[in-house]
């Protein structure tokens, strides 16, 4: 076992496997199944790293991600395979979280990861160089500055590529080399470096945000894809909500409002009901807007109707307050959004018992 | 004494279908017994036809009374299958086992299903196996059977054919020690089974016996005295009951279409019967890609490999030995299908549940379906003939009534038997016109349609509940929805209306509601609806109506000149609609909603002039607002030609309202006045359409008005009517007709 560094107080936020190295080495200790070449673990013990347990030896060791058991199997046997991990999903869908933890288990290292971004370059996912010593000394593998990805593939290690649909195409395109061949040419050098057993890459991207370089179809044949759901239950995604709404409106300095919790339930279940096409309570079908309403999109709605509420109305936070919010969430295509958001309001919040206020400001802010 | 192998089983496990095969060739019994009742041995001859295939149902019941009625279902991979088929093959006895169809559907009487009235349950059936599978942490009771029961079996003795039997009967024993002793139907089905196997033993030496794992330790010996059994028997009830074989399909064994001891997934239990064993993964997943490629859903080898090395590894994960059904679909769902849903659910629906139809051979005794139609035809008293002839149906009689539902519920069944024509003179609604001709593939369609029920009211009701569950236009779920009111099916107009609620809200077509609110706006009024389903119809209308006139506006915006037109009759018959029911929105939203459109200068003229005048007609704009709109259709500001179309819109085919609003009159006999000559030349072909389709009266006297004449004849607008005097004065031309008013005040419509 690598001895794993102290953990320095002053750090921000500590990686996943400083944070949580004794249940990793308890894990390590007790799993007795075999392992894939260069894994930490045995795949059994990365999904009970991820999901929670207690060992045989009484180490508890705590759930990283709360969810569908059968996800976290198909992604952990994925990355045991030779094809790659796609976690799909919309914002706050724990994908950053789970491929952090999925690193941190298999390779115990979280740190090799590029983030996409639409200036990301090629040199971000192959090489660069270091031309100081390129121009002293000629090409050379010395000289030669290592990606994330080039890295893991000679430490036979786990990659992450965070957003990857958000990279240029044809930086995406880099990539599938790396995936089918397992290989990476050098060509200045006349080389190339082959990944070690242990190499596979996890990549995580948004499926329903606008603005991104969908991935071609030689790129995505070679990913395994994994979709991560939302909150499933109202009282989950009021709960993520709540605590979200709270850090934020601390760092904004915001002062703390009274009767918050209901306007964040009557937010969620908006979105929630949106989103699904139906109430909640079953009985009314609905046609779903093309925007996402994910759930970092209801804390957005909440953390500026919160401001409003302060700066401008009577601190309490009301319907008036998250009803501009919502309306500029909710209609994000006019033409379409606009007829969906009129129904629900007609047809579901009209009828609502203690929404005839929420009714009437939405019914004001749509003009 | 003969040996017996009691072969406990899983009724339609694929597992347990194998494993009886294994062990029927290690036995060689000179006699088969499976849990059928005893009337299915006179079914078991028609196994030696090829033309017999599965998934069949042997269908028994009551002969004078067929609504009660029961289906064993068999697939190719049931166990009872298998082991009649074994047995037919090398010309082996069979026996049926189980209680006679004679007792037990008398006995079932209690039981009835409710909803469809369709009965076809097998029995109080039960799964102890599935119930040890799930104590034991499997959802899947096959997964079970192959990890535990077979695997074990293998350890223990090198393929002992038998073994997975004993294990079954060990574990059996053990869950009935502590249930209660059977008593009532179950009592006497035990008592039977071992009546029969008592004479049977007498003659054979082998005995092989296929039943419900449940029944094995009621079956082991020691039994209880013969005459214990024999008194159990004692003066059961009997009725005269029919058995034939029937084809069944794979859905229909889902547990989806209602049928209890149904599986879930049978259409896998199918490919795994077919192709057992490591490669049938791989076999699966070429299916699977075959079938995605074939709905232009990009599949390549590639993902194949994928697939087949991510189901074993999620296998391995998860500690068993073979992917079944749980592994494929993740991996199905990761690879193939790139993590979305649709191409799932295709797969779920295709391969996992699928669609194969089984077949019987023509020489069937016929189907209580063709009994029950012979039956009600004779009630009505209408002869098939092969000749064609036509049939004018009065509705007011009972007689006329009868026919015409029975026609509508052999349409509903796809047997054509009559077609509707057009009326001969009278539009009127009381009165239907078919031609008939009975023409001989309409038997085989009968013996298809024999599966959905047993009489011509049930099978009809189910064809139309499933059907309801595929369809998701509008326009035809509402189709469905008057032929089940046509056809007198009231159990499957609650449904219906459900269905319809759910798409409604999802169409995102505002012409679609439209469409559909008229015909159920005339169910509502004039259909022979039930009082609870008239509230459920209701509440659709209410929700259609607020969708609509939510969408209404966008819907109205850049349309070309033929959807205009659409859309103008649309919205007359929309608010037609709405008269009839009389529906709230009439005297606000809707026409708060016209208005805006009635007030656009963008958009379609034809739908702007059709809007106006509608809310003109309902007095929510006074003749003021009206002729301002006109005015400012046909001022110079708006090109010709949309002049031209809003006045065709207006008019909507008639020109009575020129006849009674002189400033309207003026207004449009002064545009064409006005005029320049080119543009005037344009827009001539436009209103002679529209005054082409005027009455010649109405046009005469337009004429006359516009050349100064008659100016009498402008009256003040007739369309505002008090109906108390109106009916008063109805009332005295009545009687100068010499004929009596009927019952109250005649009615007309606004």
């Amino acid at each position: 076992m690598p001895e794993v560094p102290a953990i320095d107080p002053s750090v921000l936020r500590p990686h996943a496997e400083q944070l949580h190295a004794g249940e990793l080495a308890g894990l390590a200790a007790a799993d007795t199944r075999p392992r894939p070449p260069r894994w930490r673990l045995s795949p059994w013990a990365v999904v009970t790293y991820l999901l929670g347990g207690t060992l045989a030896d009484g180490t508890v060791i705590s759930p990283k991600y709360v969810g569908n058991r059968r996800l976290i199997e198909v992604a952990v046997a994925t990355l045991a395979t030779d094809r790659a991990l796609l976690l799909l999903g919309v914002p706050g869908t724990a994908k950053t979280w789970l491929s952090e933890h999925l690193a941190a288990a298999i390779s115990g290292d979280s740190t090799l990861v590029v983030q996409g971004t639409a200036g990301t370059a090629e040199e971000a996912l192959r090489y660069g160089w270091n031309y100081a010593r390129l121009l002293a000394e000629g090409p050379s593998m010395a000289a030669l500055v290592e990606s994330p990805v080039l890295r893991a593939m000679r430490l036979g290690t786990i990659v992450r590529v965070e957003e990857l649909t958000r990279l240029p195409s044809d930086v995406q395109d880099a990539l599938v080399t790396v995936l089918s061949e397992k290989t990476l040419p050098v060509p200045e050098l006349t080389t190339e470096v082959q990944a070690r057993q242990g190499f596979n890459l996890i990549a995580t991207a948004n499926d329903r945000d606008r603005g991104v370089n969908e991935l071609s179809s030689a790129l995505r044949r070679r990913f395994n894809t994994v979709v991560l759901p939302l909150p499933a239950t109202a009282e989950e995604e009021v709960a993520i909500v709540t605590r979200r709404v709270g850090e934020l409106a601390a760092s904004l300095s915001l002062p703390p409002l009274p009767a918050a919790v209901d306007e964040i339930r009557r937010v969620v279940t908006v979105f929630r009901e949106l989103r699904s096409g139906a109430t909640e309570d079953g009985r009314v079908k609905l046609k779903t807007p093309t925007s996402t309403l994910s759930t970092a999109e209801a804390i957005s709605v909440i953390t500026s109707g919160i401001a409003l509420a302060a700066h401008f109305g009577d601190g309490r936070l009301g319907p008036v307050d998250v009803a501009a919010g919502i309306v500029g969430a909710v209609v994000k295509d006019p033409a379409h959004d606009n007829v969906v958001w009129r129904e629900y309001l007609e047809v579901v919040a009209r009828e609502r018992a203690g929404w005839g206020e929420f009714y009437e400001a939405c019914r004001a802010a749509a003009g | 004494m003969a040996a017996i192998h009691l072969l406990g089983i899983r009724h339609h496990g694929p597992g347990s279908a194998r494993a009886v095969e294994r062990a029927l060739a290690a036995i060689e019994p000179d006699v088969v017994v499976v849990e059928l009742p005893a009337e299915a041995e006179s079914l078991v001859r028609y196994l030696a036809d090829a033309a017999l295939a599965p998934p069949v149902a042997m269908l028994g019941y009551v002969a004078d009374e067929p609504a009660r009625a029961v289906f064993y279902p068999l697939a190719a991979f049931s166990p009872e299958w298998v082991a009649l088929r074994w047995a037919s093959e090398r010309g082996v006895a069979v026996r049926a086992f189980d209680l006679g169809l004679a007792q037990s559907l008398v006995w079932q009487d209690a039981a009835d299903e409710p909803g469809t009235g369709r009965r076809h349950r097998r029995r109080a059936e039960r799964d102890p196996l599935g119930e040890l599978a799930r104590a034991a942490g499997y959802d899947d009771a096959e997964r079970w059977w192959e990890d535990v029961v077979e695997h074990r079996s293998e350890s223990d003795g090198a393929g002992d054919a038998l073994a997975p039997f004993a294990a079954v009967a060990e574990a059996m024993g053990a869950v009935r020690a502590d249930a209660p002793a059977p008593v009532g139907e179950e009592a006497a089905r035990e008592a039977t089974m071992r009546q029969v196997l008592r004479t049977v033993a007498k003659t054979a030496e082998r005995i092989a016996v296929v039943c419900g794992a449940w029944h094995v330790p009621a079956l082991q010996e020691p039994w209880p005295k013969a005459t214990v059994d024999a008194a159990v028997l004692r003066g059961l009830p009997k009725a005269k009951v029919a058995v034939t074989w029937v084809p069944w399909t794979h859905r229909r064994l889902g547990t989806a279409s209602g049928y209890a001891a149904g599986v879930r997934s049978p259409g896998w239990y199918a490919h795994v019967f077919a192709h057992p064993g490591d490669e049938g993964v791989t076999r699966w997943f070429a299916d699977a890609a075959a079938l995605l490629r074939s709905r232009d859903h990009a599949v390549s080898p590639d993902h194949l490999i994928g697939a087949v090395r991510l189901a074993r590894t999620v296998a391995a994960l998860r500690d068993r030995p073979v992917p079944g059904l749980d592994e494929v679909m993740d991996a199905a769902h990761a690879v193939l299908a790139d993590g979305r849903p649709g191409p799932l659910a295709l797969i779920r629906d295709e391969l996992v549940v699928g669609d194969a139809l089984g077949s019987v051979p023509d020489d069937v005794p016929m189907v209580p379906l063709a009994r029950d139609l012979t039956a009600q035809r004779k009630r009505v008293r209408l002869k098939p003939d092969a000749v064609s002839k036509v049939v004018e149906l009065d509705l007011r009689t009972d007689a006329g009534r009868n026919r015409s539902h029975l026609l509508h519920r052999l349409q509903a069944l796809g047997v054509r038997w009559g077609v509707p024509e057009e009326g001969r003179g009278s539009s009127g609604t009381f009165r239907e016109t078919w031609r008939l001709q009975w023409e001989p593939e309409l038997s085989i369609r009968l013996v298809e349609a024999s599966a959905l029920g047993t009489t011509v009211e049930q099978a009809a009701s189910v064809a139309l509940t499933e059907q309801a569950a595929v369809t998701t236009a509008l326009a035809d779920l509402t189709a469905l929805l008057e032929s089940a009111l046509l056809a007198d099916l009231p159990t499957v107009v609650a449904p219906l209306v459900e269905r319809l609620a759910e798409h409604a809200a999802v169409d995102p077509d505002v012409e679609h509601l439209m469409d559909a609110l008229v015909p159920l706006a005339r169910a509502l009024r004039y259909g022979d609806v039930r009082a609870t389903d008239t509230s459920a119809l209701a509440d659709v209308i209410d929700g259609m109506v607020a969708r609509l006139v939510a969408g209404l506006t966008g819907a109205c915006a850049s349309l070309d000149d033929e959807a205009a037109a659409a859309m103008a009759d649309r919205l007359t018959a929309v608010q037609g609609a709405l008269a009839l029911v009389d529906h709230t929105a009439r005297r606000r939203a809707w026409p708060e909603v016209l208005a805006v459109i009635a007030a656009r200068d963008l958009g379609p003229g034809l739908v702007a002039g059709r809007a106006v005048r509608l809310v003109h007609d309902i007095g929510w704009w006074d003749a003021d607002a009206v002729e301002r709109r006109f005015a400012r259709a046909l001022s110079v500001g708006t090109p010709a030609d949309a002049g031209a179309a809003f006045v065709e819109g207006f008019l909507a085919g008639s020109g009575t309202v020129l006849l009674h609003d002189a400033g309207l009159l003026a207004l449009l006999d002064g545009w064409m006045a006005t005029l320049p000559e080119a543009t005037f030349t344009d827009v001539v072909p436009l209103l002679r359409r529209t005054f082409g389709a005027f009455a010649s009266a109405e046009r005469r006297q337009i004429g006359q008005l516009v050349a100064g004449r008659d100016a009498s004849a402008a009256a003040a607008t007739g369309w505002d009517l008090d109906p108390g005097r109106a009916a008063a004065a109805l009332a005295t031309v009545l009687a100068l007709l010499g004929s009596n008013a009927p019952e109250g005040v005649p009615t007309w419509k606004g």
